[in-house]
């Protein structure tokens, strides 16, 4: 075996082990730019009244309720949420008009905002109301994020009187869309 | 956020795949015995240069290379996150194996004409392997508003890793001029070690016709992380030097475990040999600081759920949640195995020659082959289903003194991986270098798997 293709073997070979140096120009500083905006959506907030469980007289009547709503003390969530959107759905089998008002309430039990949506009576067809959704951005979310209770107040307007043999129902549904900037 | 992701992308930079190709019956090299003990290889005795006998080191990602995530191409990082996560699978893996040898040596035991030999050493390994977590991933880029009724799998999220030590004692002997046989016996020192391979449940957000809330929202839960010699490190009370602990556990104190490899070489005819081996047929008994975390439930979310009946019912969706899927914490021991390797091969020699250059004065002619081709196969265990490699090769004897090795290997990683390797000795010292993949070093960034091995030894064979 000759020392010429001896060399000319090695050289072959020191230079495939030289090419161990190329690479193409990475920046690995682009992960400082590392950025994701998840959009999560979830349940807000149901209800299904029975006509028969509001025993009434006739005349103006105010249901309320008070819930816990505490997904804004996590700090991870909280800093990292840049918008939020709520959608609502109603839909009322019962013959009288309601107002439905949702309050967003600080653990101080004062109210933030209100959203108010009203719900004309039932006529005998169905009607499943979806309201405009209410957006929050900016100082509405500010707003947002103190919340720690949710209040809903469901007013009756007068109308004819409601008792235990009263049929149909009043129903609630809604969700929430979180936008997220996680970087 | 940031620095998980960092840790992850270090990993994903370092893995390799454990298929040692290039070194396996490259048997000029002494530490060709540690992927098959019964090689036939020969010395009347030999150690490693400390620390430098065998350094290797491998990584391999099924889908993706350093090169899409970091190129400067003026593309948008967090599109080409995107682009690898959207053309990844949950089957994709990425692996690391590292090794690097402490001490070595072997003797050959008995007489000048004996062909018995007694090999040992200490080499500390890192082992990584994960599936690509595809589906978590995906919500985590995207959230769920895009995807309601898909069920997310947790079952995606499976890794494990290991810094162990190993200290192996082997035997081999090449029982008549046909057939070799060798085993070794190896004690693990396993430093750190987290498993995470049997997870299962689902995030679901679906829309069901009939039920009350708009949303069905599910998370169903059965995540286990095992650990030992890591929970010391997340406590708040630690004020070490992780790596330096770690290091010590490794090879002072860690979990102990035991293992064996065993090989065989057997020459159907002169010039046709088969080989076979298999390594790491063992177990490691996590006891040393070990800790289990498991998430375990089911949890529904509905909302706020009013009732206007008056009735206090506090609803705290952190406590719900805590309450419905808890974190445990349980301190058992557990046995990890070994990723075993087994590897064959037939290997068909040709072109004859005789050390011509060489004063023969025993009178005994020694003739040798110049060149051998064959093929190799490769498989290992692992989480879900075993990695598998085949490769063929071809080696040829430059001169006396130096060998070349060359091989095309198909695995999971890449279908035109070829590797060459070079292994000379100049008086008693050997030296070799192993490097695979070479057709991706033109550009090593874009490579999906990179593996070297390179070491210095010094070897003493009969003075004839």
């Amino acid at each position: 075996m000759g020392s010429n293709s001896l060399s000319k073997i090695s050289s072959i070979l020191f230079s495939v082990f030289l090419l161990f140096s190329c690479s193409s120009d990475l920046n690995f500083d682009q992960v400082n730019d590392f950025k994701i905006e998840p959009v999560f959506v979830a349940n807000l907030a149901y209800f299904n009244i029975q006509a028969n469980r509001l025993i009434d007289d006739g005349g103006t009547n105010v249901y309320p309720d008070v819930r816990d709503f505490d997904v804004f003390k996590e700090k991870f969530f909280n800093e990292r949420l840049k918008k939020a959107e709520f959608d609502f759905e109603v839909e009322n089998n019962i013959n009288r008009a309601f107002v439905l008002n949702m309050l967003l309430l600080n653990d101080q039990n004062e109210v933030l905002q209100t959203i108010s949506f009203t719900v004309p009576s039932y006529k005998g067809t169905p009607n499943v109301i979806k309201y405009p959704t209410e957006v929050f951005e900016n100082a509405r979310l500010d707003l947002l994020k103190q919340t720690q209770k949710i209040g809903f107040v469901v007013v009756i307007a007068s109308g004819p009187p409601l008792n235990s043999q009263s049929e149909g129902n009043l129903k609630l549904r809604s969700s929430a869309t979180a936008y997220l900037v996680i970087e | 956020m940031r620095k998980a992701l960092l840790l992850c992308l270090f990993f994903h930079l370092f893995c390799f795949a454990q298929n040692r190709e290039l070194l396996y019956n490259f048997t000029s090299i002494p530490q060709s015995s540690l992927v098959n003990p019964g090689a036939d290889v020969s010395y009347k005795y030999y150690f490693g240069f400390p620390v430098l006998s065998g350094i290797s080191a491998n990584v391999g990602s099924s889908s993706f290379s350093a090169y899409d995530l970091f190129s400067d191409d003026g593309v948008d990082f967090n599109q080409k996150v995107r682009d690898v996560v959207n053309k990844s699978s949950s089957r994709d893996k990425v692996v690391t194996n590292q090794q690097l040898e402490i001490f070595s040596g072997g003797f050959r035991i008995g007489g000048r004409e004996s062909r018995s030999y007694i090999s040992f050493g200490l080499y500390q390994e890192f082992d990584f392997f994960m599936f690509v977590p595809k589906d978590l991933a995906l919500l985590a880029l995207n959230g769920n508003r895009d995807y309601i009724g898909k069920s997310f799998n947790l079952g995606d999220l499976s890794m494990k890793a290991e810094v162990l030590s190993v200290f192996h004692v082997g035997f081999h002997k090449k029982l008549n001029d046909k057939f070799v046989y060798g085993g070794r016996a190896k004690i693990y020192s396993s430093g750190a070690n987290a498993t995470s391979t049997k997870n299962s449940g689902y995030i679901y957000t679906g829309e069901e016709p009939g039920t009350p809330n708009l949303y069905s929202q599910v998370i169903s839960s059965n995540l286990e992380l095992k650990t030992s010699g890591l929970s010391r490190f997340t406590k708040d009370e630690y004020e070490g030097n992780v790596v330096r602990d770690i290091a010590n556990n490794t090879f002072f104190n860690g979990s102990l475990g035991f293992g064996i490899d065993a090989g065989i070489t057997y020459y159907i005819k002169d010039n046709l040999q088969f080989t076979a081996s298999v390594i790491d047929l063992g177990f490691v008994r996590q006891t040393k600081d070990i800790e289990t975390l498991t998430y375990k439930g089911i949890y529904r979310y509905n909302g706020a759920n009013p009732d206007f009946m008056g009735t206090d019912d506090p609803e705290n969706v952190f406590d719900e949640f805590d309450k419905a899927i808890p974190r445990d914490t349980l301190y058992n021991k557990y046995t990890t195995w070994r990723p075993t390797k087994l590897y064959s091969s037939i290997e068909y020699s040709f072109g004859e020659a005789r050390p011509d250059d060489e004063c023969n004065c025993h009178g005994k002619v020694n003739k040798y082959y110049k060149n051998a081709t064959g093929i190799q196969v490769f498989a290992m265990s692992a989480p879900r289903t075993p990695l598998f490699a085949i490769t063929a090769f071809y080696r040829r004897n430059i001169f006396k003194k130096l060998d070349f090795k060359a091989t095309y290997a198909l695995d999971t990683f890449s279908n035109k991986n070829v590797g060459l390797g070079l292994a000379g000795t100049i008086g008693p010292v050997n030296i070799y270098a192993l490097v695979n993949n070479v057709l991706e070093y033109k550009d090593i960034s874009k490579a999906s798997s990179a593996a070297f091995q390179l070491g210095i030894n010094f070897v003493f064979q009969d003075k004839e």
